[in-house]
């Protein structure tokens, strides 16, 4: 394992185990309810769901359509704010 | 931890941040994902799309965005002008008066039981063979138009004599002030303040002695109201212009606090004059007054000991009360005066 990924491995771990990465998450998914971002890919996947067939859908179809789109549409705001959260902890907990 | 201490000490900045990027992407991944599960669930469990119907109820229930109506379609006061048949008494009553009309007329609510007891006890007054055929409904039914309503709220202070609350306050004075009470007082009388049924010439010397050591005693001219303030301490400082009014000689003094059949003076008169007195011998005078030489202060009026006219007492008190800075009184005063005659 490289230097790198070791690095990530052992951040990544501290995240979980400090409870943060599941912070991290839930206040994610608040914001982008907030934001209306939710509302906006539902309407996105119903015209997935009308194109391919109500019957026909699978997981792997709405998740193919769906997540390039998702990453798009998150606002700046929500996404600068994460990745200032995240830098702080890095530096807190990191050094 | 030292480890990674190392790790981290010399840390990349772009790796850094490619490290912070790769957590939020995987962040947003996780979210996304999220999404599909719940949404694949609601479509396999057919509760997806439950909220769109046909096409026709969805254009019935469209949401409307035009000026001067609200979404959904309705305009704001629409109502507003248009008049009810009342089912009791098959009046047309405007809507916004609708309900407390129905109020009254259906002898519900809170104030029609204290409306149609008032009623009762004035009628009863004034004529007794007439109230007792009149059809209650119709008296207390008088709020459906403005100038009623007015009237209405006028005779509030008609209080019905044995209310609670007037007995209540009128405990710790005579009881007789209760019965000594005629329908002229009434307009002047107020619900809220004890009142001793304002007119003072009514009143006995004892009751006006003792309401005047306890309380300013002015009638406001356009309430009507007795002022219920205690008496103020003798601060020394006082606007009371002493150059107008005459310090009346001891015998007239007597006289005038004999309270003896003498239509002449009015209890009120004697009650200022006494007033008037003890103004006159603490004050020094100070500012000099617009008006004729009336004092200020709350307990009666000053006109030197010459008038004696109940019209004059009523006009002093009613300056009086109009007045609004008021010096301090002594009410210490007032009470060496009952000491003299005690």
């Amino acid at each position: 394992m490289s230097k790198e990924s070791r690095m990530k491995a052992t951040v990544n771990q501290k995240l979980t185990e400090m409870g943060e990465r599941e912070r991290l998450k839930e206040l994610l998914r608040a914001k982008l309810t907030e934001c209306g971002w939710k509302d906006q890919m539902k309407a996105h996947c119903k015209e997935v769901i009308k194109e391919k067939g109500l019957e026909q859908i699978t997981v792997e179809d709405l998740v193919v359509e769906v997540t390039p789109k998702g990453r798009a549409l998150v606002p700046d705001s929500v996404k600068k704010e994460l990745l200032h959260r995240i830098r702080t902890f890095l530096s807190q907990h990191g050094t | 931890m030292k480890m990674e201490n190392m790790l981290f000490s010399g840390p990349d900045p772009t790796k850094l941040e490619g490290l912070v990027h790769d957590i939020y992407s995987e962040l947003v991944d996780d979210a996304c994902l999220g999404l599909c599960f719940e949404v694949h669930r609601a479509v396999k469990q057919g509760y997806f799309f439950l909220d769109e119907t046909d096409q026709e109820s969805m254009k019935e229930f469209e949401i409307v965005d035009q000026p001067g109506v609200d979404i959904f379609g309705q305009v704001y006061n629409q109502w507003k002008n248009k008049e009810c048949e009342c089912p009791n008494c098959k009046r047309l009553i405007a809507a916004s008066r609708f309900a407390p009309h129905l109020e009254k007329c259906l002898g519900m609510g809170r104030n029609s039981s204290r409306i149609a007891n008032r009623r009762l006890a004035t009628n009863n007054n004034v004529s007794k063979s007439e109230s007792d055929q009149e059809d209650n409904d119709d008296l207390n039914d008088n709020d459906w138009s403005y100038g009623a309503e007015k009237k209405a709220k006028k005779r509030k202070s008609d209080k019905n004599q044995n209310s609670p609350r007037r007995s209540k306050s009128l405990k710790h004075k005579n009881g007789e002030l209760g019965s000594n009470i005629t329908s002229e007082p009434y307009k002047f009388s107020s619900q809220y303040n004890y009142n001793p049924g304002v007119n003072y010439e009514t009143l006995g010397p004892d009751e006006v002695r003792s309401l005047l050591t306890t309380q300013c005693g002015v009638i406001s001219e356009h309430t009507k109201k007795m002022c219920t303030r205690p008496p103020f301490p003798d601060a020394g400082a006082t606007t009371v212009e002493n150059d107008s009014f005459d310090i009346p000689d001891t015998q007239t003094l007597m006289h005038r606090l004999q309270w003896e059949d003498s239509p002449d003076i009015s209890p009120a008169d004697s009650a200022s004059s006494k007033a008037s007195t003890n103004h006159s011998d603490s004050r020094k005078p100070k500012k000099k007054k617009p008006t004729s030489g009336l004092s200020s202060g709350g307990v009666g009026s000053l006109t030197g000991g010459s008038s004696s006219s109940s019209s004059s007492s009523s006009q002093i008190n009613v300056s009086l009360a109009n007045k609004k800075k008021r010096p301090k009184l002594s009410a210490p005063l007032i009470p060496t005066i009952y000491n003299e005659l005690n």
